[in-house]
C-alpha cells in the first residue's frame, strides 16, 4: 500500500509540474520557432461531417466548410445584412427587379436575378440559370431526401430573361416579403450532376448514391466557391486548396486542413500541442474559452480568444398541457424567479446576454422596450406573491402544495451538454428558493430532438435553444397550427401547445407585409403577447466562440448560420 | 474423537489433540489467510471508510455545516483551502429568519433605511434583503449607522457570511468536498447493489444451468453468450430512450388488476417514490448495469456447480431422496460462496469505474445528484484550469477500485486453499 | 468431439442471427427514421406524403419483413449504403475497421509482450519485491477510468512534453517519400491509444499469466522433472510454460474477438478514427446499414472467438471432455 500511495504523490506531482511544463513550451510556441505561415491553416471542429452535396447536407460541420467551396446567389455578411454573392444585385420591389404578379386568383412574386459574369465552377463551366434549375428539379424529386426541401420548392420555376443563360426570372409560389432570402438555396452543377440525375433519379436514394459529390468528391467542376475540396477522408479531415478558376478575390492561404476532434476536452490539448492552429466555432464550450482567455492572458499566448453574440436562443419551452402550468400566474412566476443577470455574469462572464425573447439583438426586429414587450426582472418575492396567489402554499419541506399536490416540475434537456446541465442545476436551485421543485432529466440529443420534443413528449419542461436568421418569422414555432399532433404527422415546432388566435392571425399577415416598418409592428405585438403569456421562459441569447492565433487577420466570427468561413479569402496570416 | 480420548495418553497425542480441538472454522483460517495479505487487508480498511463516509454523508454534511447544494456562482472554481463569501441565497435566508424572530426591530431598521435612502429596493419590504446582500464593509458601516438594538446581532452575521472550503468550490461554486461525499454514497452505493443484484442474478441462472444440463443449459449459456457479446453502447442509447415511468405505469396496472386494489396502491406508492427527488437515473442505471454484468457471475457458478454436481456428497444426497431444490440451495450454494463473494468484490469496481464511463457519454447519473463518475466528467474539460476538480474524484474512483480489487484478491487466496501466496 | 464442434457452430450462428434480429429490433425502436428525418425537414409534407414515402422505404412493413428484406440484400454481397454519407457501407467501413484493427492488434501485442513475461516473472519469484510491485502496478492498471488516463497522457507527453501528437492517426496533409516515412509518422500517433489501451489490459495479461504459471508449477509432473534432476530450464519452459499455455490461448482468443469492436472512448480521445466513434456517430446519425453492420461483426467476432477459446481447451487438456 505504501508503494500505492507513492505512485499517487508522484502522479499528482507530474501533473502539477506539466501544468507548470505547458505553459512554457506554449511560451517558446508563440514567441518563436513554428510561426504560422500562409501555407498552411489547420482548424479544429468537433462536430462530425458528411457528403459535400449541398442539397442533402444538414450537419453543422458540413455547412461550415459548404462556405469554403460554394456560394449562394445571397448572403448575410459579418453586420447581419443580406449582400448579394452569385448574384449581381438583390432584386427587390422598389428598383423594379421583382413584382407580384396574379396568377389564378393567388399572388405570387416574381424576380430576376442576374448572376456574376465571371462565376464559373471549378472546371471553368460558367455558372448559369439551368444550374439553378437543376436544383430545384432534383430537391423537388420524392426520391431524394433533401434537407431544407422548401428552400428550394418555393421556387416554382426559373427563365431565361432575353434568353441570356446569367439572367433568370424566379417565379416564387408565394407572395412573401422574404422571398430574396436564398441563401441556402446552392446551384447544382449542370455538367456533372445532370447526367445522374438522369440516369439513378428514378431509384429511391438512387441520385445521393451515385452523385458525383459521393463518387468523386474532389472533382474540382463541383465547387465554385474561393476554394475547392483536395482530400475528404469521412469521420476525420478535409484539405481545401485554392480555386484557380475562382472569380472574386484569390485568397492568402495556400492550404486549409479542417480536422475533426470528437472530444472538445482535448481540443485545447490538440492546439497547445500544434496539431491543429485555430479552434473554429464548432469548438469549445464556454466555460472553456473563458478559462482560455484567462490562460492567454496569464501566461502570453499567441492566441486570441473571440466571442461573438449570436441569433441563438435559449429557452425553456413549457408544456401547456401540464395541468399546473395552464395558470399564467405560475408561469409568471417560473420566470420572475429566474435572475438571468446573475446566470450570465456568474457563469458566462458576461459574454452572453440574458434573454427577454425569442428575437435576438443581432436582429432588427429586436426591442427591450418595456413599452413594446413585458420585460421579466428577477424578483423572488415577487414570484412567491404570485405563487401565493394562485393557491400554491408552502409545504412541509419547503415546497408548495395545493390540494395534497406538490408544486413539481421535470426540467428535460439534452444530456452531455454541460453548459446546459449547468444552467438547469442553477435553474432548479433559484426555483427551490421560492418553493418550487424542479428535478432534472436529460436524455440523448437524439432522442431529445428526435421523440421528446417533437412528439410534446416531455412533462413540463424543455430546455433547448433555437438558431434563427435575423428577420426570421416565428411562425413555426408560435403558430397555433403549428403544434404537432400525431395528426399532423407531427409536424411544426410550437412544442408549447400554445395557442393565441391574434398571433394566429398576425403571423399570416406578416408573411405578405411588404413594409419594413409595419413588420416590425406586427412582430412586437406577437412579442407582446408571448411575453404576456409566457408560454415560454426566456433565458440567454449565445455568443458564438472561437480561438485564433493572433497573426490571424481578417477573420471575423458572424454570430449567425452564414459561418466565418463564407469570407474565407479575407484570411491572412502573414 | 471420543475413542481417541480414551485410547491415548502419551504427550504427543496430547499436543495433537489439542491442537485438533483448537482447529479453526472455515472462517477462522479464511480470516487469518487474509490476514496474511497486507494490500487486501488496507483495501478493507479503506472500503470501511468510505462506506462509513456514505451513510453519514448526511451527518458530515450537519457537522461542517455545509450545504452539499448550496450554489455561489460568483465564487466557481476556486482552489482547495479556499475562505469565500457567503452566496445570496444563505444571505437572504438568514435575514428572512431575523424577520421573522424580531418583527418589529426588522420593521424599524426597514423604515430607517428607507428614510435615509440607504438602499434603493425595488419594493420597500425588500429594503433589509438589499441591505444584506451589500458588501461586507459596507453593510456593516450601514448598520452602525443605524439607531437599534439588534445592532450587533446583524454585525455579527455579516461578519459570518463566510465559509471554508477544503477541497474548494465546483462549477456552480458548490462545495467539492461535500459533492465528494454525497458522490461516495451514489458511486458505493450503486456499485454494491449492482454487485449483489447481478451476483443474485447469476447465481440462480449459473446454478439451474450448471445442475440441470442438457437443453436448459444449452439455453442459458447461449443467452449468456449473447448478453456477453452484445455491443452495449447501442443497448444503452435505446434503453434511455424508454421512459421507465410507462413501462412502471403498466406494471401498477397490472397488479391492480391481478392482485386487487390494495397491490395496486401498494406499487403505485413503490412507483412514485422511486421518481420523487429525480433518483430515477439511479434505477435506471442500476438496471442497465445488471443487464450487462451477471453473465461472468454466472459462468462462474454453472462451472462450480458443473464440478459439485459428480461429487459423492451431493451423490449421496440424491439417493436419500431430497429434492433438487435441496441439493441446490442446502448442499450446493455453501459451495460456491466462496467463488462468488470473490466475484461480487471484484464486480464493485468494475460497476464504479462503468459507472464512470457511462457519464462520460452523457449517460451517467443525472446532475444535480453528484457521483465520483459524472464529477469526473464534468472537470475534464477544465482540467487545466481547475485539475483538482478532476484529481479528486479520479483518484477516489482509483482508490476504491483498486480496494475492491485487493480485496477480491485478498478473499480469493484465503479461501482457494490452493494458493500459497504471501 | 466433431459432432460437438458442428453443434456449436451451428449453436453460434443460430445466436448470431437471434442477435442481429434483436439489434435490428432495438434499432427500429429508436426515434427518428428517415422518413420523421425528412418530415422535420419539410413542414410542407402532407399525410399522403408520408404513407407514400414510408411505402416508398418499406417502413410500414411491420419489423420481421424488414428484417428478411435486409438479409435478403445481405446475402446478395449488398451491405447497403451510409445514410449519412452516401457511400457504400464496405467503403465507409474499410479504413476505420483497419485503423481500430491497427489500434486494437497493437495494443494486444503490446500488452500480450509485456503483461506475460511479467506474470510469469512473478510466479516464478513469488512473493519477491518485483511481485509485490508488478501487482500493484497491475491493480492500479486495471481500475484507473480510462478516459482520465487519456487526458493525464495527453497533458504530459503531448501538451507538457511535447513529444507526442495529441490525437488523429496520421500527419495532416502529409505526403510521403516511402512507406518507411509513412509508417513512422503513424507509428508515432499510434503511442498513446496504444498505451492507454494497454494500461488496462497489461494488467489482466500479467495477473492471468501469473496464476497459469503458479497453477501449472505446483503439477505433481514438476515435482517428478525436478527429482529427475531435470535443468531448471527445462523444467520450467518446457513442463511448465507449456501448461500454463492452454488458458494463457484460451484469454488471447477471447481478446482477440474486440480487435474489431474499437474502443469509443479512447477513439474519440484521440481523434482515431476507428470503428468505435464509427459505430457510435452511425447510432446517433440512425445511420442504420453502417451500425448493423458493425453490430453484427462485432458479435460474430465475440462468440467465434469464444467458441475458438472453448475448443483450444479442449484440445490442450484431455481432462476436458465434450459430449
Amino acid at each position: 500500500m505504501k508503494n500505492l500511495t507513492g505512485l499517487l504523490v508522484v502522479a499528482m506531482l507530474v501533473a502539477a509540474c506539466t501544468k507548470k511544463d505547458a505553459g512554457q513550451t506554449a511560451d517558446v510556441q508563440a514567441q518563436g520557432g513554428a510561426k504560422l505561415t500562409n501555407n498552411e491553416l489547420k482548424i479544429g471542429i468537433s462536430q462530425e461531417f458528411e457528403n459535400f452535396n449541398p442539397l442533402i447536407s444538414s450537419m453543422l460541420a458540413t455547412t461550415y466548410m459548404q462556405r469554403m467551396v460554394n456560394r449562394t446567389l445571397v448572403t448575410i455578411d459579418a453586420d447581419g445584412k443580406w449582400v448579394p454573392q452569385l448574384a449581381k444585385a438583390i432584386p427587390s420591389i422598389e428598383a423594379g427587379t421583382a413584382k407580384v404578379i396574379k396568377v389564378g386568383g393567388k399572388e405570387k412574386i416574381q424576380a430576376t436575378w442576374e448572376l456574376l459574369d465571371n462565376a464559373v465552377w471549378g472546371d471553368g463551366t460558367p455558372i448559369t440559370c439551368d444550374d439553378f434549375s437543376l436544383a430545384v428539379k432534383i430537391a423537388s424529386s420524392p426520391n431524394v431526401g433533401v434537407g431544407e426541401k422548401e428552400v428550394y420548392t418555393q421556387v416554382e420555376k426559373i427563365e431565361l430573361v432575353d434568353k441570356n443563360p446569367k439572367k433568370c426570372l424566379f417565379t416564387y409560389e408565394k407572395a412573401k416579403w422574404d422571398f430574396y432570402m436564398l441563401g441556402t438555396f446552392y446551384p447544382v452543377p449542370k455538367q456533372l450532376e445532370e447526367a445522374v440525375f438522369k440516369k439513378y433519379g428514378s431509384q429511391k436514394e438512387g441520385y445521393e448514391k451515385n452523385s458525383i459529390y459521393s463518387k468523386e468528391p474532389t472533382n474540382v467542376g463541383l465547387f465554385n466557391g474561393p476554394y475547392v475540396i483536395s482530400e475528404l477522408q469521412l469521420g476525420d479531415h478535409v484539405t481545401f486548396v485554392p480555386n484557380p478558376k475562382f472569380y472574386g478575390t484569390q485568397p492568402h492561404i495556400k492550404k486549409i486542413i479542417v480536422k475533426l476532434i470528437p472530444n472538445t476536452g482535448t481540443l485545447e490539448a490538440n492546439l497547445r500541442s500544434g496539431t491543429i492552429d485555430l479552434i473554429s466555432t464548432l469548438g469549445l464550450a464556454l466555460d472553456q474559452a473563458l478559462a482560455f482567455e484567462k490562460k492567454i492572458k496569464s501566461e502570453n499566448l499567441g492566441y486570441q480568444v473571440l466571442f461573438q453574440p449570436s441569433t441563438v436562443y435559449e429557452h425553456i419551452d413549457l408544456n401547456l398541457d401540464n395541468p399546473f402550468l395552464k395558470d399564467v400566474r405560475v408561469r409568471k412566476a417560473l420566470n420572475f424567479a429566474i435572475n438571468k443577470e446573475d446566470l450570465v455574469n456568474a457563469l458566462f462572464e458576461g459574454k452572453q446576454q440574458p434573454a427577454i425573447h425569442s428575437v435576438t439583438p443581432r436582429d432588427p426586429w429586436f426591442t427591450a422596450d418595456p413599452a413594446k414587450v413585458t420585460v421579466y426582472k428577477y424578483n423572488k418575492r415577487e414570484a412567491e406573491r404570485l405563487l401565493d396567489e394562485a393557491g400554491w402554499k408552502p409545504g412541509a419541506d419547503g415546497i408548495r402544495v395545493k390540494d395534497g399536490k406538490r408544486l413539481s416540475f421535470t426540467v428535460m434537456t439534452t444530456a452531455g451538454n454541460k453548459t446546459r446541465e449547468l444552467v438547469q442545476v442553477y435553474l432548479q436551485n433559484q426555483w427551490k428558493q421560492v418553493g418550487i421543485e424542479v428535478n432534472a432529466k436529460n436524455e440523448p440529443a437524439r432522442v431529445f430532438f428526435g421523440e421528446t420534443t417533437k412528439k410534446r413528449a416531455f412533462d413540463s419542461m424543455a430546455l433547448f435553444a433555437w438558431v434563427s436568421s435575423p428577420e426570421n418569422t416565428p411562425k413555426s414555432t408560435f403558430s397555433s397550427k403549428n403544434i404537432p399532433t400525431a395528426k399532423n404527422g407531427w409536424s411544426g415546432q410550437n412544442y408549447m401547445g400554445w395557442s393565441n388566435a391574434a398571433v394566429d392571425k398576425t403571423l399570416d399577415a406578416l408573411d405578405t407585409e411588404m413594409k419594413h416598418e409595419k413588420r416590425i409592428e406586427m412582430v412586437h405585438e406577437v412579442l407582446k403577447a408571448y411575453t404576456d403569456e409566457v408560454p415560454v421562459l426566456p433565458l440567454y441569447y449565445r455568443s458564438d466562440v472561437a480561438v485564433i492565433p493572433t497573426q490571424l487577420k481578417g477573420y471575423r466570427l458572424t454570430g449567425h448560420q452564414f459561418p466565418e468561413t463564407n469570407v474565407v479569402e479575407n484570411w491572412n496570416l502573414e | 474423537m471420543s475413542q481417541a480420548e480414551t485410547l491415548t495418553t502419551t504427550p504427543q497425542a496430547t499436543a495433537d489433540l489439542k491442537s485438533i480441538e483448537t482447529s479453526q472454522t472455515f472462517f477462522q483460517i479464511v480470516y487469518s489467510q487474509f490476514k496474511e495479505h497486507k494490500a487486501a487487508v488496507v483495501g478493507a480498511y479503506l472500503i470501511l471508510f468510505f462506506v462509513l463516509v456514505a451513510v453519514f454523508a448526511p451527518a458530515i454534511e450537519w457537522a461542517t455545516g455545509t450545504d452539499s447544494d448550496s450554489q455561489n456562482v460568483f465564487n466557481r472554481y476556486k482552489p482547495p483551502f479556499s475562505k469565500i463569501v457567503a452566496s445570496q441565497d444563505v444571505r437572504e435566508n438568514q435575514i428572512q429568519t431575523f424577520i421573522q424572530a424580531n418583527p418589529t426591530d426588522a420593521a424599524a431598521i426597514q423604515q430607517q433605511l428607507l428614510e435615509k435612502n440607504l438602499v434603493q429596493p425595488i419594493r420597500p419590504e425588500d429594503a433589509l434583503y438589499d441591505w444584506v446582500n451589500l458588501e461586507k464593509s459596507k453593510a456593516i458601516s450601514v448598520i452602525q449607522s443605524l439607531d437599534t438594538s439588534k445592532k450587533d446581532q446583524l454585525v455579527k452575521m455579516v461578519n459570518n457570511f463566510q465559509s471554508f472550503h477544503l477541497f474548494g468550490t465546483d462549477e456552480l461554486g458548490r462545495d467539492v468536498l461535500m459533492r465528494l461525499v454525497y458522490g461516495t454514497r451514489v458511486s458505493i452505493g450503486v456499485g454494491i447493489l449492482v454487485a449483489l443484484a447481478s451476483a443474485v442474478i447469476g447465481l440462480i441462472i449459473g446454478s439451474l444451468a450448471g445442475y440441470y444440463g442438457g437443453v436448459i443449459d444449452t439455453i442459458l449459456m447461449r443467452l449468456t453468450d449473447s448478453l456477453l457479446s452484445l455491443p452495449t453502447l447501442p443497448v444503452l442509447v435505446v434503453i434511455a430512450a424508454i421512459d421507465l415511468k410507462k413501462v412502471l405505469g403498466g406494471l401498477v396496472e397490472f397488479a391492480n388488476s391481478w392482485f386487487g386494489a390494495t397491490a395496486g396502491n401498494f406499487t403505485q406508492e413503490i412507483v412514485n417514490s422511486i421518481f420523487s427527488g429525480g433518483k430515477e437515473s439511479i434505477y435506471k442505471l442500476v438496471f442497465i448495469l445488471c443487464l450487462f454484468s451477471w453473465m461472468t457471475v454466472a459462468r462462474l457458478i454453472r462451472g462450480a456447480i458443473l464440478s459439485l454436481r459428480e461429487r459423492e456428497f451431493i451423490l449421496a444426497s440424491k439417493t436419500l431422496g431430497a429434492t433438487d431444490f435441496t441439493i441446490i440451495v442446502r448442499h450446493m450454494f455453501p459451495n460456491v460462496i466462496a467463488p462468488l463473494l470473490v466475484s461480487v468484490t471484484l464486480g464493485v469496481g468494475d460497476s464504479i469505474l462503468f459507472e464512470a464511463a457511462l457519464s462520460y457519454l452523457g449517460l451517467g447519473i443525472q446532475p444535480p445528484m453528484p457521483s465520483w463518475g459524472n464529477m469526473l466528467f464534468n472537470a475534464q474539460e477544465l482540467i487545466y484550469q481547475a485539475p483538482f476538480l478532476a484529481i479528486l474524484p479520479g483518484v477516489l474512483i482509483f482508490l476504491v477500485v483498486v480496494s475492491f480489487n485487493f480485496l477480491g484478491d485478498g478473499l480469493q487466496d484465503a479461501i482457494d486453499p490452493k494458493t500459497v501466496r504471501r | 468431439m466433431t459432432t460437438y464442434i458442428l453443434r456449436r457452430l451451428v449453436q453460434t450462428l443460430m445466436v448470431i442471427v437471434i442477435l442481429s434480429y434483436v439489434c435490428f429490433s432495438l434499432m427500429t425502436l429508436m426515434p427518428g427514421d428517415p422518413v420523421e428525418l425528412m418530415i422535420s425537414a419539410n413542414p410542407k409534407i402532407t399525410q399522403e406524403d408520408v404513407v407514400r414515402l414510408r411505402a416508398f422505404y418499406g417502413l410500414d412493413q411491420p419489423t420481421y419483413v424488414r428484417y428478411f428484406n435486409w438479409v435478403g440484400e445481405i446475402a446478395k454481397g449488398d451491405l447497403g449504403y451510409s445514410r449519412t454519407y452516401r457511400i457504400p457501407v464496405t467503403e465507409m467501413m474499410g479504413p476505420s475497421l483497419k485503423a481500430t484493427f491497427v489500434l486494437s492488434m497493437g495494443s494486444l501485442i503490446f500488452s500480450i509482450l509485456i503483461g506475460v513475461p511479467l506474470g510469469i516473472y512473478c510466479a516464478l519469484k513469488p512473493n519477491s519485491k518485483m511481485d509485490y510491485v508488478v501487482n500493484m502496478f497491475n491493480f492500479g492498471g486495471i481500475s484507473l477510468p480510462s478516459f482520465f488516463l487519456g487526458i493525464v497522457l495527453i497533458i504530459i507527453f503531448s501538451v507538457g512534453l511535447g513529444w507526442l501528437p495529441a490525437g488523429g492517426y496520421q500527419t495532416t496533409g502529409m505526403h510521403y517519400d516511402s512507406w518507411f516515412a509513412e509508417m513512422l509518422d503513424k507509428a508515432k500517433y499510434l503511442i498513446l491509444p496504444i498505451l492507454s489501451l494497454s494500461v488496462q489490459s497489461i494488467g489482466r495479461f500479467s495477473r492471468f499469466a501469473r496464476s497459469a504459471m503458479v497453477e501449472a508449477m505446483r503439477n505433481d509432473f514438476i515435482r517428478t522433472a525436478r527429482a529427475k534432476g531435470m535443468s531448471e530450464k527445462v523444467v520450467i519452459w518446457k513442463h511448465g510454460f507449456r501448461n500454463a499455455l492452454i488458458p494463457l490461448i484460451t484469454i488471447v482468443a477471447i481478446s482477440f474477438s474486440s480487435v474489431f469492436s474499437g474502443a469509443l472512448i479512447t477513439e474519440s480521445l484521440f481523434a482515431y478514427p476507428g470503428v468505435g466513434r464509427l459505430i457510435y456517430t452511425s447510432i446517433i446519425g440512425n445511420d442504420f446499414n453502417v451500425a448493423m453492420i458493425s453490430f453484427i461483426i462485432s458479435i460474430a467476432m465475440v462468440l467465434v472467438m469464444n467458441l475458438v477459446a472453448d475448443l483450444l481447451y479442449g484440445a490442450a487438456d484431455p481432462r476436458i471432455s465434450y459430449k
